[in-house]
């Protein structure tokens, strides 16, 4: 791969914006923006930039598009897919606009600049007496403006939605430096076409978002906590319908956990128990929120669980009694992406189907999976009430760790192809960045591809933002 | 003047549809040609029929080839002239009518456009499920495919969101007739950029939706109704705050009523009485939903309201205690239109601003009425929860509706420019149509209406589609 180098000019054009305190071109500190979180790639880029406001991201972005030189947009890098891995030109990092210029309690709203991480939004809502309710595990570096453009979900959009669902306006820097400012607190606005969804989840292919209203909700002090053991997946979508007709919105989580992930948990964890005597095939995490006083969440858990439990639905069942005990429920469902590197290679699909076919989807994976490698374990978990199935392989006992990676693409299209004959999606979370351009091409009809292309090549002419990602 | 369409257009099109797809009659035609209202009138060749989405992309492949306008119709129950077409075929949806599935562990519906909006209520409703998009007045004639391209809000935006957010799918003929198939029931889907949302509220300038996935939720099985008498703005806010925080997400509906249309509704509508002793400058209407049922709802709403009755922030309330009084209740509400139209001429606005400053717009923009027509009366209702207000100025009583109406450029310019100045909209549910443009142009930022424009240039280089709305 050959990149062309940054013209001195420019790059002294661009040191002229953004000043030293905004400038790396130091070795040893551009290393991490240079990498991807699990080290897949490595990218190289003469400069990485740190605009400290709007308009030095779009004089920054007029001087790339006039000389053509890449930009590679950065939030906390966190990412998964390699969607800010730059291939040369410059990277433009965005976490020195961290303020946060506005917060309207009343209006259950809030105005962030992109490099906010999502921790420090979260706890300004919270002092605020709000709730933003987006929490994913990388929410301590994860950056805004990152989350906006990958459209993240996390552990509550069951109640939420995705991030593209908590936002009312944007401000973007475009493709050609100029700035599209639509910040507007509105629930309702009807005026022309709605530019900002082409930018959330866009990856930065399309322009770099700087600013964003948010959407807050109202704090949620009650909490009912519970673990119920199932039979089968089957079992377990028969249980969240039942929750959800009856708990509605107060329904903030259903995670599924199989048996095979409470193993290895339990196993390579510490503070992980098991909170049942007997092996079960699968279990559901589910969490009930609501606003002061409850409003009866505890009892409709009781009531729905017994019932559960009654006409054999559930086999076993606890509610948290305590914050400590809701702490270890959780904790099973939070170590679970961890604990697989201790069984070995592993191989990881980030998929969704319609709800209603969630345990159709696990049971013919399976038995495709199996096929393909008897022997191969299977660690199926995630948000069974999005759909979103983190359909996880590891290696059989005692294989050999290379010879069952080097099947990555094997068990990629095993899993995905069955997933868009069921409608469903090979990244429900995730994105594509540059891991998944291959299948966006493969799965993606080619009228829905152009029109992709075309966006891009309209608000893009140049090519320079983040190019090589996406399409 | 419009071109004529050349007859060997006509019967290729005729071709493709068929008789039953075909009305060239005058007495046919009509319909289709004059808004609701009779504010417009427009002129075609033909109202086309198409019975399904291969009817549809062949009849508008047709159109491009030979450069003839489309204007595409659901109900034609829009208020802004976005359904009269300008010379060319009008495209009339409803005998795409089918509902394709219905799937209420999904909580998903697959609808085609012609669909009118009570008949998914209703389907929704025999599937256990609900469908929230509710428009009270034209639920029974408008369709889905107009709901969809209009961004329809309607009475319960607040707890549901706009019908943008009721969409997990669409499938879309393309104004060069290809077709896009995106009619996925995904709560999770990150593969690409969201095309769904450039479709949704184009009014047909972009492409004819001809189906879409549609998102369910719980049936209701608990409701309350409260009017509230409130003394001024700040206290019609302060009780939505009040019940927002207590209720959290049961809270479906808070509408305000000022005095005026209050009035006008007890004087012009049957079935209408005051439920207070004592008239008062301001109502709130507030509805509260639960799937769960029992008393928890009712708990909290009479608590709140003790609260605010004793802090003297409301002045008396009422809470339904049964299901005909809240009709009643609601009835005030839903015929306020209706009422203003035997006090004569009417200049109407659909604005909306942060709802931390609604109190401020009403206070400012009844100024500026008051000052721009001696005696006007200002006739304030609306979605507050949603911060959208109908901001009208009914004539001075016995005034001449043709002079007062003459001053209708300057009201509305008033009443917009202060929207403006606060951040706020001047179409929130109604959208652009014909009736808008000019005010699309006064307000809306040079970047932004450059991007519009280049979407519609690029996705329809022929501007074959809905020519002449929005843009």
């Amino acid at each position: 791969m050959t990149v062309k180098p940054v013209p001195e000019g420019v790059t002294e054009a661009l040191l002229g914006v953004v000043g030293r305190k905004g400038w790396i071109d130091d070795k040893g500190e551009m290393e991490p923006h240079l990498i991807e979180a699990r080290g897949f790639w490595r990218g190289t880029c003469t400069a990485v930039i740190r605009p400290a406001s709007t308009e030095e991201t779009a004089r920054v972005i007029e001087i790339c598009a006039k000389a053509g030189v890449p930009v590679t947009p950065q939030g906390g890098n966190t990412g998964l897919q390699g969607g800010a891995v730059p291939d040369g030109g410059v990277i433009l990092s965005m976490g020195r606009m961290s303020r946060i210029r506005d917060v309207d309690p009343l209006n259950h709203t809030m105005t962030v600049e992109a490099g906010c991480v999502l921790a420090a939004i979260q706890d300004a809502a919270d002092e605020a007496g709000c709730l933003f309710p987006l929490s994913l595990a990388a929410e301590g570096s994860c950056q805004i403006g990152g989350n906006l453009s990958t459209n993240a979900g996390g552990v509550q959009v069951l109640r939420y939605g995705n991030t593209r669902d908590l936002v009312l306006g944007l401000e973007v820097v475009l493709p050609d430096g100029r700035v599209w400012e639509r910040l507007r607190g509105l629930r309702k606005d009807n005026t022309g076409y709605d530019l900002k969804h082409l930018f959330i989840g866009a990856e930065g292919t399309l322009g770099v978002i700087t600013a964003a209203v948010l959407k807050l909700y109202p704090q949620q002090p009650s909490r009912e906590t519970a673990m119920a053991a199932v039979s089968g997946a089957e079992e377990a979508l028969t249980l969240f319908s039942r929750m959800c007709d009856a708990c509605g919105d107060a329904l903030t989580a259903f995670e599924l956990i199989p048996r095979l992930g409470m193993e290895f948990a339990v196993k390579h964890m510490t503070g992980v128990v098991d909170p049942f005597a007997d092996a079960h095939s699968f279990y559901t995490l589910i969490e009930l929120t609501g606003p002061e006083g409850g409003t009866g969440l505890r009892e409709a858990l009781e009531t729905i669980l017994a019932q559960a439990l009654d006409d054999g639905i559930a086999e076993d069942a606890v509610i948290a009694a305590s914050e400590a005990q809701r702490g270890e429920l959780w904790r099973v469902r939070e170590v679970l992406s961890d604990c697989q590197k201790f069984e070995g290679g592993s191989i990881k699909h980030d998929v969704s189907v319609p709800v209603s076919r969630v345990a159709e989807f696990v049971r013919r994976a399976g038995a495709l999976v199996e096929a393909a490698l008897p022997g191969v374990r299977i660690l199926a978990f995630g948000h069974v009430g999005d759909g979103n199935i983190h359909y996880n392989l590891s290696q059989p006992v005692g294989a050999d760790t290379d010879a069952f990676v080097a099947r990555w693409d094997e068990f990629n299209h095993i899993v995905h192809d069955l997933t868009a004959e069921m409608d469903g999606s090979f990244s429900a979370e995730h994105g594509i960045g540059t891991l998944k351009r291959d299948e966006l091409v493969r799965y993606k009809s080619a009228v829905e591809l152009d029109l992709m292309r075309t966006l891009k090549r309209t608000l893009d002419p140049m090519n320079i933002m983040n190019p090589g990602k996406v399409l | 003047m419009p071109n004529a369409v050349p007859q060997s257009v006509l019967d290729a099109i005729l071709g493709v549809v068929g008789r039953k797809g075909w009305i060239d009659d005058e007495g046919g035609m009509e319909p289709h040609l004059v808004e609701r209202r009779g504010l417009w009138r427009g002129t075609c060749a033909a109202v086309v029929r198409p019975a399904s989405t291969e009817e549809t992309a062949r009849v508008i492949k047709i159109c491009a080839g030979a450069g003839v306008p489309i204007t595409p119709q659901g109900g034609n129950t829009g208020g802004m002239g976005g359904g009269v077409p300008d010379g060319g075929i009008v495209l009339s949806m409803g005998r795409m009518s089918r509902i394709r599935d219905v799937d209420p562990l999904n909580h998903t519906m697959t609808v085609e456009a012609g669909c009118v909006l009570a008949t998914i209520q209703e389907a929704a409703a025999e599937a256990g499920c609900l469908f929230s998009l509710s428009l009270a007045a034209a639920d029974g004639s408008c369709q889905i495919g107009g709901n969809l391209s209009t961004n329809a809000g309607g009475i319960q935006v607040l707890r549901y969101g706009n019908a943008r957010d009721l969409v997990l799918g669409l499938e879309v003929v393309l104004p060069d007739g290809r077709v896009w198939e995106g009619l996925r029931g995904l709560r999770k889907d990150n593969t690409g950029y969201d095309l769904k949302h450039l479709f949704i509220g184009a009014e047909g300038t972009l492409g004819v939706i001809t189906a879409a996935v549609l998102k369910l939720y719980p049936a209701i099985h608990a409701r309350e109704a409260a009017l509230v008498a409130l003394p001024d703005p700040e206290a019609v806010l302060d009780v939505f705050i009040r019940v927002r925080a207590a209720c959290g997400e049961a809270l479906t509906a808070f509408e305000m009523i000022s005095r005026m249309p209050f009035d006008f509704a007890l004087k012009h509508v049957e079935r209408t009485r005051d439920p207070f002793d004592a008239p008062h400058p301001f109502y709130a209407l507030i509805e509260l939903t639960s799937p769960r049922p029992g008393g928890a709802l009712r708990d909290s709403l009479e608590a709140t309201l003790a609260r605010a009755l004793d802090d003297g922030v409301a002045k008396d309330a009422v809470i339904a205690t049964s299901e005909a009084q809240a009709e009643e209740l609601w009835t005030i509400r839903e015929d306020i239109n209706e009422a203003q139209i035997p006090e004569g001429g009417s200049i109407k606005h659909d604005v909306s601003v942060p709802v931390s400053r609604v109190p401020e717009f009403l206070h400012r923009a009844t100024k500026i009425l008051e000052g721009a027509v001696q005696g006007g009366r200002v006739v304030a209702f609306g979605h507050v929860g949603d911060g959208n207000i109908h901001f009208n100025l009914t004539q001075p009583e016995g005034a001449d509706t043709d002079a007062f109406l003459a001053e209708t450029d300057r009201v509305v310019h008033g009443v917009h420019d202060l929207i403006a100045e606060m951040d706020g909209s001047f179409s929130a549910e109604h959208g652009i149509g014909l009736h808008k443009r000019d005010l699309l142009e006064r307000y809306k930022s040079e970047v932004e209406m450059d991007l519009m424009r280049t979407l519609k240039r690029t996705l329809d280089p022929k501007s074959i589609m809905n020519p002449g709305k929005v843009l």
